[in-house]
């Protein structure tokens, strides 16, 4: 393991989520190891006129939990979310509703697309009704770095503050870059991580063109397939999740329960094509092999991969190879497992929602299973953790996150 | 100024842009020093409709003469301007269409919406057609992250990749961020830059809502009057700006020309409203303050500023406010000028065209104005350096930009020293 100076290393202090799986962490962990599926119709828009009517929506949330009901119509889906999740981390952390020091307290939130839909929405009222009748709060809605405003408002995190937006890859990389944001002296606390919600018409347009979606839509439960020879794509999630990280020394100063520890990160791109993965992996190879060496690790040590595994037919095939290029031999002793599965794809919030999990793992040494998975498909021949979930000592984890545009991060975290 | 190892210093050896005052650095910088303005009637729609009717558009720009024509149509025009920028700051380095190393080479662009305009139209279509009609290469034109990928495609840089999406600080964030994935190892080379490409009603019509807008249709080469008191709003403009960083090491082996070096950068969050900056400016204040110290310097080295004068009514007094907090009585003696004078607000793409203005500022020895300046205002009593372009010695520049969400960035560029 790298040899870091105190006041470079960084660990993980708090948790939040909210998934299709439940409103907060332990929900969502206590489904994930029982196996259960998140994804069922939906309920969120009328999806009768498209191919794909189900998805991984957010059940029986309410956003005036959060802010007040004026501010709510005005912030779109994934800032409500992000705020739970944020709100939840907090408290987990010990923190309530401020941080330490806020001049060194950031937030850096993942989101592919953010609340673009109300930019839709406004372009119909304009069409209709004329350019006067546009909500005045319309435009601030439809931009990605409303999440991160939110938090950083909320909590008065008034250092470094970011949005990234690489698509599938934004909450992983989120994380990675607020750790870095520590490491380098620019923070000593940042809320990090990532939010989504794409359960809306637009988006379920451009997925539906796309081709990456299951259309299973009489089995929303079993439609997710990762790995499995069946597989035929994802299905669309929203969700949130956000962590506290913290510079080690002000961790252990201020007594905090130290979860674990951010100990490499590497984000790159395939340069290869817009939709497609590169065939043969290499992005994805060498993203994992510089977020290892970053770590100081061996590829050997790592004990579990979340893997980004979202069921389409090229990208766990993918993935798989990457896998085995890397870790050799060892890549059929690594249990790999997807929590896409049960979750849903949730974008910019996957890679997030997964590293929570990861820390999960850790804590827990239980790893949540890979569901539906059934028929065996000869290109993904790894241990994907079956169906049912698994005890097992992890103390390293990787987790990987590869997405549109070619853009690939991945995440090693360790125990404390 | 701080000391920094060799490998942790940052170097600009190439710069592109088009902006709505031109199609490369050349044709900008010399409109921004004859104090012209870009902002025309819009073009680019029918905007008899709305009640702006002007905007920064850049004029006269042939995607094909930088993508293929099939590739070209399978992109948003914000793709189309980013390549265009990098295949100039490309071969303004020396570099042509090759990297030195592609697994040390990155991109990190900064955007505010991304190609929203090809999403509507893929809507539009949806709704009028249906499904089957709309092509998959609209479907993901919405996404931010796509300019950076067609970047790292051309070019093969394959290492780091980001899009940094914090409003009207991204194209400022977007280098700042850069700058620290070469400091921390991550790469040797970034392309690095800002983009936005949304002339369109939707934008505009949102705009007028939040009266944030230069309302003088019938003069929109005198509309935007940032810090004049007769100010009214900005206009909303397209366009971008890429540079190639280097760690400088890497640049002084291979003979590389460098343009200055990025000293310093801070990004912060006011904190306080969506869409109002903090009174106060104390998010502002701060976000300066750390950049400076992160230079190494003090304020009393920073020979000039580029103001994000967005010409609003709340922005600049701000702006203004803070840099007093900042820099006290020499304040008055620091020129501050708005690029946004001449080539309105281009949002994501703002904060890099005004950092290949900061760098030629310390190159060319000149100062471009804030120009349509002719009414003081009180609360707007710095040095804005108004109408005429200056000579000036120029060694280490401070560039502002502060945008919806309480999102701040600032940098600082020095003149290369050994």
């Amino acid at each position: 393991m790298r040899r870091r100076e105190l006041q470079s290393r960084v660990v993980i202090t708090g948790l939040g989520m909210v998934t299709a799986l439940g409103l907060n962490v332990d929900e969502t962990w206590q489904a994930l190891i029982a196996g259960k599926s998140g994804i069922a119709a939906v309920t969120r828009f009328d999806a009768s006129e498209l191919p794909v009517r189900i998805g991984g929506e957010v059940k029986g949330f309410d956003p005036a939990g959060y802010m007040d009901r004026k501010e709510v119509r005005r912030t779109p889906r994934c800032a409500h979310l992000a705020l739970a999740a944020a709100t939840e981390a907090m408290a987990d952390a010990g923190l309530g509703n401020t941080v330490p020091d806020p001049d060194r307290s950031g937030v850096v939130m993942g989101v592919a697309n953010g609340g673009v839909e109300a930019g839709f929405e406004g372009w119909e009222t304009l069409k209709a009704h004329g350019p006067r009748r546009i909500p005045p709060f319309m435009l601030t809605a439809m931009l990605p770095n409303m999440p991160a405003f939110h938090l950083g408002q909320r909590f008065q995190c008034r250092g470094f503050n970011s949005t990234v937006t690489t698509a599938c890859a934004s909450g992983t990389q989120a994380i990675g870059e607020a750790a870095e944001a520590i490491r380098r002296g620019a923070a000593d606390l940042m809320l990090a991580g990532g939010a989504e919600s794409m359960i809306s018409l637009c988006f379920y347009v451009s997925l539906s063109v796309l081709r990456v979606l299951t259309t299973d839509n009489e089995h929303p439960e079993r439609a997710m397939k990762p790995f499995d020879a069946r597989r035929d794509g994802f299905a669309c999630a929203e969700g949130a999740a956000v962590m506290v990280l913290e510079r080690l020394d002000r961790a252990l100063e201020r007594g905090a329960r130290i979860y674990g520890e951010v100990l490499g990160y590497a984000a790159n791109t395939d340069a290869h094509h817009f939709a497609i993965p590169d065939p043969v992996g290499a992005g994805a190879a060498r993203c994992m092999k510089w977020a290892i060496e970053n770590a100081g690790i061996a590829p050997g040590e790592v004990d579990y991969i979340n893997a980004h595994g979202p069921a389409t037919e090229v990208g766990d095939r993918t993935e798989t190879t990457a896998i085995k290029a890397l870790f050799g031999e060892h890549a059929y002793r690594v249990p790999v497992s997807s929590t896409k599965s049960m979750i849903g794809h949730a974008s910019g919030a996957a890679g997030a929602i997964e590293a929570v999990v990861c820390v999960k793992t850790m804590d827990e040494a239980v790893i949540h299973p890979t569901i539906n998975y059934e028929v065996p498909d000869p290109d993904c021949d790894l241990d994907y953790v079956p169906n049912v979930a698994r005890r097992a000592d992890v103390d390293i984890v990787l987790s990987n996150s590869f997405g549109l545009g070619g853009q690939n991060a991945c995440l090693v975290m360790a125990k404390y | 100024m701080r000391q920094r190892k060799l490998e942790e210093r940052v170097v600009i050896t190439g710069m592109g842009a088009v902006t709505p005052l031109g199609l490369n650095v050349d044709e900008t910088w010399r409109a921004l020093v004859a104090g012209k303005s870009g902002i025309t009637r819009i073009t680019q729609f029918d905007p008899s409709d709305l009640p702006i009717q002007i905007a920064g558009e850049v004029k006269g720009f042939d995607p094909t003469d930088y993508v293929d024509f099939k590739e070209a149509r399978r992109m948003a025009r914000t793709s189309h301007l980013s390549l265009a920028a990098a295949a100039q700051a490309m071969a303004d380095a020396g570099l042509g269409d090759q990297v030195p190393d592609g697994e040390r080479a990155g991109v990190v662009m900064g955007t505010g919406v991304g190609g929203f305009d090809v999403a509507i139209e893929a809507w539009d279509t949806f709704r009028t057609k249906g499904l089957r009609k709309v092509s998959p290469f609209s479907a993901t034109a919405l996404l931010a992250n796509m300019p950076a990928h067609h970047i790292s495609l051309r070019y093969q840089c394959q290492a780091y990749n980001s899009t940094v999406v914090t409003a009207c600080a991204s194209g400022t964030q977007a280098i700042g961020e850069a700058a620290e994935v070469i400091r921390r190892g991550g790469a040797d080379l970034m392309l690095a830059g800002g983009i936005e490409a949304l002339i369109h009603p939707i934008l505009i019509a949102a705009f007028t809502i939040m009266r944030v807008l230069a309302a003088d249709n019938d003069h929109p080469e005198t509309a935007v009057k940032p810090f004049d008191a007769r100010r009214d709003g900005f206009a909303s403009s397209e366009g971008s700006a890429v540079m190639v960083l280097e760690r400088l090491d890497r640049a002084i082996d291979r003979g590389a020309r460098i343009h200055a070096e990025v000293i310093g950068f801070a990004a912060n969050t006011d904190a306080y409203h969506v869409a109002i900056p903090d009174p106060e400016g104390m998010g502002a204040i701060r976000c300066m303050r750390w950049a400076i110290e992160n230079a190494g310097i003090s304020p009393n080295e920073v020979h000039y500023i580029n103001a994000h004068g967005p010409g609003t009514e709340v922005g600049d007094p701000i702006e203004t406010r803070a840099i007093k907090a900042i820099f006290g009585e020499r304040a008055y003696q620091i020129p501050v000028s708005s690029t946004k004078s001449m080539i309105g607000h281009a949002l994501g793409g703002a904060g890099a065209i005004e950092a290949m203005a900061c760098a030629r500022t310390i190159t060319e020895g000149i100062i471009h104005p804030t120009i349509n300046y002719q009414v003081p205002d009180p609360d707007c009593d710095l040095d804005y350096v108004p109408n005429v372009a200056r000579e000036a010695d120029v060694a280490v520049t401070l560039s502002n930009s502060f945008g919806l969400g309480g999102q701040n960035a600032c940098l600082l560029l020095g003149r290369y020293e050994e």
